[in-house]
């Protein structure tokens, strides 16, 4: 679903709340509830003490059981309503959220990693962590609020009605100023400051992780004492608009308390007319003096609420202008089933990226027979990535078509055209759990013994099973507890597993060092034996796996 | 119901301690806010009493409007010299709050500074990031909030007790007895709320750390096609971490629904006691409504302190690492103090010989990596460093730009102790070319000249950029040397981005180089280019290159074969050859894989 144009976000956030609207409505309801309570409970006490007062000098009988009941009751009523109406609030919003995280993982895969690969993981990670979490002002402290504050004003106002309309219409306005039109105020004033928050925040976090990872640089070239003017001036840029923020929500709650102040000094004055015309009596007047500065608690949290609205929205904004992005390789409408042959054909294939204006691939055509291994060699920046980026739908070409086993990869889904290969590169990327589940992501039922036996192959099963845990061994954060050359084997290990037909190997062995060469370049050979391959590295010793080597350079081929 | 041990207890009463003493450092914006809010309380009850004497009036005496005036007239008045304090009570404490967060991050910052490079590259950036930047965040509302509350919530009940007991003794009793059970509740409820709070921190630092995870290897999951799988993994994880959350805030709920309760209670039998002694003639009603209209104002500050708890939760949870970062010890200094520098050194007469002079060094907690370590760079050669990784080869280099100190032994420059030098001079001296050069957010031009010379700073600019091979790539940026970089190296190449190092080290001109070669191997073209730019920098300098390949290390004056932190070869290229031991079959391992 696609949101464009005005209010966006917040017709995004009310299309989510749909599933649990009858919750979010109940919670609304015994909001209102408690408001309404705690209005009669202050009401009420001043009309009792105000009529036995009356009863006490007049001498007169009162039936005092029944009010001094009730002033009970809308007591346990408000402290009940009150909890009842956290928990449903909270309970619904946070499952919202919970389920919001899923889908925003789910529309973050067919962007891979095309529309992503500007975006450090960082980022990504606040977005579905912070940005998600933030959306619960949305539906905690401004639309449950903002709607149990018009029913309770909706009522409120009949009730009033019933004794004065005078006092019925000051009550409105008052509410109505306070409720909407200085929120509303608030909400203008905010929207810039909250903006330019979110972005200081950033701006001072990334200040301080380069700070932090640069830090020998600094010492050795830098200033170090420009360097701390610098973050002490971010963190003033981060201050400023917090201050603007604090104004704003200063002002707005002194002035919603002035309104409310007036209005029921305006009630009084009334009310004091209409005792004096004897239309109200003594313990009434007290009543509805009461009733109005009760009343404006129904308001009292919608300016910050409202103030805060520039932030929630610019998390939403976030969120959706990523979700909204459309994928970069549009899938065929009717995909055919995987071929059963696994040449491959490269046919004048020419790929751009947008932020370049030569392509990276400039009509290459290019055919490795079935089973037999191509190495592409050529210099950074020559076009050799961006050739097993276009094999594996990751970006589209501008023209020309890849065919496997004479099958164009256009009419292939992206997920059968990368279940046919398996890749094994530089950034491979082992997941923070056990060995044995990282393995089990090529193959989810493989017993132990075909990991062992991947593992063999691999040439990585002795230092495996050396570790404690063996399979179970954790590889911990971006796998420090394993050495680059372990985790490369393992890496190889998993793609055997997978057992495609196609093997891919983008620069497996850079950023190793001699010895671990060797060894993953060993097991590499036996991933290759008998299936299609295509090589892409500069590094020698890989070159010699090959049946065919080419050379790439500016996009082109040029003969080896 | 189950307490919290009573080590956590302990626990996060060292962590309230600490940030009540942090915020003494912001006493007087924070006793003004009291004040301030003590006053509002005083002419709240003031308040009070002209709506009681207007209401008494009225009500029950039915006088007209005219006789009211003067009492309505003085509540308007109130009413706008409140709403005066109010704000500025407010904006002061926004400025407390400030500027404990404004001290709190220099003294961060100032304890990285302290730290140092020998420290900051066993940390992950990211989280010490988020640990400055929104943990102290965090601190911000119980400074600015909780704090001042906690002391409004006894100054104004208090004071609202010494009007209520003369004008009713029963209702004072009331609110003296129902007050004190709000903390006492709170107190109880808090310490299991604590127990669940910290569960959840861990809780949310679990998700953090598995959302990343898979963010990180998105591609790789959607080449097994797996990512259907892990997506309904993250719902888990995100369900799981609603349920910890949920059970904080079910705690929370309850504590505050006792406080609300009795508050409640308080109210409505203050109002039926009221209301009995009126209608027995035991009292005035004066006296009635005006504590009727005192008892919610009463409670008021101790609900808002109530709602101010999950303030201090969130502090708690920021500040344990803050701490931990502030307390972390900074590596140990030389006994002698370094005010020494190498004055007259200059480039011209060249750098005196560097001696490792039976140098032991460990890391903290870990096996002795260097033992009685000898070594001599004669000044103007250069010296290659190889061996596998793990020999301490990078150690060599962080010891000798004073990153890390020798557990024994010293280094000698010329007949200088490198620990009687002042850190900053002998910093001054040396120029390092890292394996992966930070770029900072910021210039081309900036970068390049981390700390710009007041004069010459243009040429010396545009030679450093033509010295190192980066000026031709540079000026084809639309931008040129204004062209802005950042989060590492965006839009630059592998090789880009180490000819900017390469112009910093030329731009800095020190007659010490610090080379670590690139880990990754670059485009021959890359290569080549930046092989001349280094052997240009050599020239007349002191070199120590750190090689992880074996680029171009046959030109160097002295090679030294490193091994489990001991010195196994040393000699030129064509003498280790010869000698045919680890670095001949190093070096022919390399040759068979070279292009």
């Amino acid at each position: 679903m696609k949101y464009a144009g005005k209010y966006r976000e917040l017709r995004w956030l009310i299309v989510l709340s749909r599933p649990y609207l009858g919750w979010m409505l109940a919670g609304a309801l015994l909001a209102t509830g408690v408001l309404l309570a705690n209005v009669a409970l202050l009401a009420v006490s001043g009309w009792f003490i105000t009529a036995m007062a009356l009863a006490g000098l007049g001498g007169t009988a009162i039936n005092y059981f029944t009010p001094a009941a009730a002033i009970r009751g809308l007591a346990i009523l408000r402290t009940a309503g009150r909890y009842l109406e956290r928990l449903i609030t909270h309970e619904a919003t946070f499952k919202l959220l919970a389920g919001l995280r899923q889908w925003f993982f789910e529309h973050l895969e067919p962007l891979a990693p095309a529309r992503l690969q500007y975006l450090p993981g960082g980022d990504l990670l606040s977005r579905i962590r912070a940005d998600i979490d933030s959306l619960e002002n949305a539906y905690l402290r401004i639309f449950t609020p903002a709607l149990a504050a018009l029913l309770s004003t909706i009522l409120m106002g009949g009730f009033l009605l019933f004794w004065s309309p005078g006092m019925a219409v000051i009550n409105l306005a008052g509410l109505l100023l306070a409720g909407v039109f200085i929120p509303l105020i608030v909400l203008r004033a905010g929207l810039n400051s909250g903006q330019v928050l979110v972005q200081a925040r950033a701006a001072l976090r990334q200040r301080t992780a380069e700070t932090v990872r640069g830090l020998a640089e600094l010492t050795l070239f830098g200033n170090p004492q420009q360097r701390l003017d610098t973050l002490r001036r971010e963190n003033n840029d981060l201050i400023g608009p917090q201050r603007q923020q604090n104004r704003l929500d200063a002002g707005g709650s002194v002035i919603n308390t002035l309104i409310s102040q007036f209005t029921w000094l305006g009630m009084i004055v009334l009310g004091i007319g209409l005792v004096q015309a004897q239309r109200i009596t003594g313990p009434e007047l007290v009543m509805l003096a009461l009733f109005g500065m009760a009343s404006f608690e129904a308001v009292a949290i919608l300016p910050p609420a409202f103030r805060a609205w520039g932030e929630t929205r610019q998390s939403a904004r976030r969120i959706l202008d990523l979700v909204d992005a459309e994928p970069i390789v549009i899938e065929p409408i009717a995909p055919q089933p995987a071929p059963t042959r696994f040449d491959l054909c490269f046919d004048a294939v020419t790929l751009r990226y947008p932020s370049s204006a030569k392509p990276a691939l400039d009509a290459i055509s290019l055919v490795v027979p079935q089973g037999q291994i191509v190495a592409i060699r050529g210099a950074s920046g020559s076009g050799k990535t961006s050739l097993t980026n276009a094999l594996l739908k990751f970006w589209p070409l501008v023209s020309g078509d890849i065919r496997i086993g004479g099958q164009s990869i256009h009419d292939l889904s992206g997920n059968t055209v990368r279940g046919l290969c398996a890749v094994v590169s530089q950034h491979t990327h082992l997941f923070n759990t056990s060995i044995a589940a990282n393995l089990r992501l090529a193959r989810p039922d493989a017993t132990d013994d075909e990991l062992v036996a991947a593992l063999k192959a691999a040439a990585v099963y002795a230092e495996v099973a050396a570790f404690p845990r063996g399979l179970e061994t954790e590889v911990g954060e971006a796998a420090t507890r394993l050495s680059g050359g372990q985790s490369r084997r393992i890496a190889i290990a998993r793609a055997l597993l997978k057992d495609a037909p196609i093997v891919i190997l983008d620069e497996p062995t850079e950023g190793l060092d001699a010895a671990s060469e060797q060894a993953v370049t060993d097991a590499l050979r036996r991933l290759i034996a008998g299936r299609t391959a295509l090589i892409i590295s500069h590094r020698p010793k890989l070159l010699t796996l090959a049946n065919q080597i080419i050379r790439m350079d500016q996009g082109r081929i040029t003969l080896p | 119901m189950r307490f919290s041990p009573p080590t956590a207890q302990k626990h996060t009463r060292r962590l309230d301690h600490w940030l009540r003493a942090e915020a003494s450092t912001v006493r007087n914006p924070l006793r003004a806010t009291v004040a301030f809010g003590g006053i509002n309380g005083f002419l709240l009850i003031a308040q009070c009493w002209l709506l009681a004497q207007t209401l008494n009036a009225t009500a029950i005496g039915h006088q007209p409007l005219e006789s009211v005036r003067g009492y309505m007239v003085g509540m308007v008045g109130l009413f706008l010299l409140r709403a005066a304090i109010n704000y500025v009570g407010q904006r002061l404490a926004f400025e407390a709050g400030a500027r404990l967060r404004t001290n709190l991050r220099a003294r961060l910052f100032a304890k990285i500074d302290e730290l140092g490079p020998g420290w900051s590259r066993n940390q992950r950036s990211g989280d010490l990031a988020t640990r400055i930047v929104d943990g102290v965040e965090a601190l911000d509302k119980y400074v600015s909030l909780y704090l001042p509350q906690m002391q409004l919530a006894v100054i104004i009940p208090v004071a609202i007790l010494v009007f209520v007991f003369p004008a009713d003794w029963v209702s004072g009793l009331i609110l003296a007895i129902t007050a004190p059970l709000i903390p006492l509740f709170m107190i109880l409820i808090g310490g299991q709320t604590e127990k669940l709070n910290r569960q959840q921190w861990r809780s949310l630092a679990r998700m953090s750390a598995h959302f990343f995870d898979l963010i990180e290897g998105l591609t790789t999951l959607k080449l097994f096609n797996a990512a259907g799988r892990e997506a309904r993994l993250v719902g888990r994880i995100a369900e799981d971490y609603r349920q910890e959350t949920m059970k904080v805030l079910r705690i929370a709920f309850l504590s505050s629904m006792v406080l609300e309760f009795l508050a409640a209670i308080g109210i409505a039998m203050v109002a039926v006691y009221v209301g009995f002694r009126l209608m027995y003639g035991e009292m005035h009603f004066l006296n009635g409504i005006f504590v009727l209209l005192l008892a919610p104002e009463f409670y008021l500050p101790l609900r808002s302190l109530g709602s101010q708890f999950h303030a201090r939760m969130d502090a708690l949870g920021a500040v344990d690492p803050i701490i931990e970062l502030l307390q972390t010890d900074a590596p140990p200094r030389p006994a002698i103090d370094s005010t020494t520098t190498l004055a007259g050194l200059s480039m011209s007469n060249g750098l005196s010989d560097i001696i490792f002079d039976t140098v032991d060094f460990a890391y903290p907690g870990g096996d002795p990596l260097f033992q009685k370590l000898d070594l001599t760079l004669p000044a103007g050669t250069v010296t290659a460093l190889v061996g596998p990784s793990g020999s301490g080869k990078t150690t060599l280099g962080q010891l000798l730009m004073g990153f890390l100190q020798p557990t024994d032994g010293r280094i000698g420059i010329g007949t200088h102790d490198l620990n009687t030098l002042a850190k900053k001079n002998w910093h001054a001296h040396i120029a390092w070319v890292p394996q992966n050069p930070t770029l900072f957010l910021g210039t081309l031009a900036e970068n390049i000249a981390l700390d710009p010379k007041p004069e010459g700073h243009e040429d010396a600019l545009r030679t450093a950029a033509k010295n190192a091979h980066a000026l031709d790539f540079i000026e084809q940026l639309p931008l040129g040397f204004d062209t802005v970089v950042g989060d590492r190296g965006q839009g630059l190449s592998g090789g880009e981005i180490q000819r900017i190092a390469l112009a910093r080290a030329f731009y800095k001109n020190a007659p010490l180089v610090i080379l670590d070669e690139p880990s990754a191997s670059l485009d021959p073209e890359s290569e080549r280019l930046i092989t001349t730019a280094i052997a240009r920098l050599a020239k007349n300098r002191t070199v120590l290159v750190i090689a992880h390949r074996l680029t171009s290390i046959e030109t160097c004056d002295q090679i030294i074969y490193l091994d489990q932190g001991r010195i196994i070869e040393r000699g030129s290229h064509p003498e280790l050859l010869e000698r045919n031991g680890a670095y001949a079959a190093l070096f022919r391992a390399y040759e068979q894989a070279a292009p």
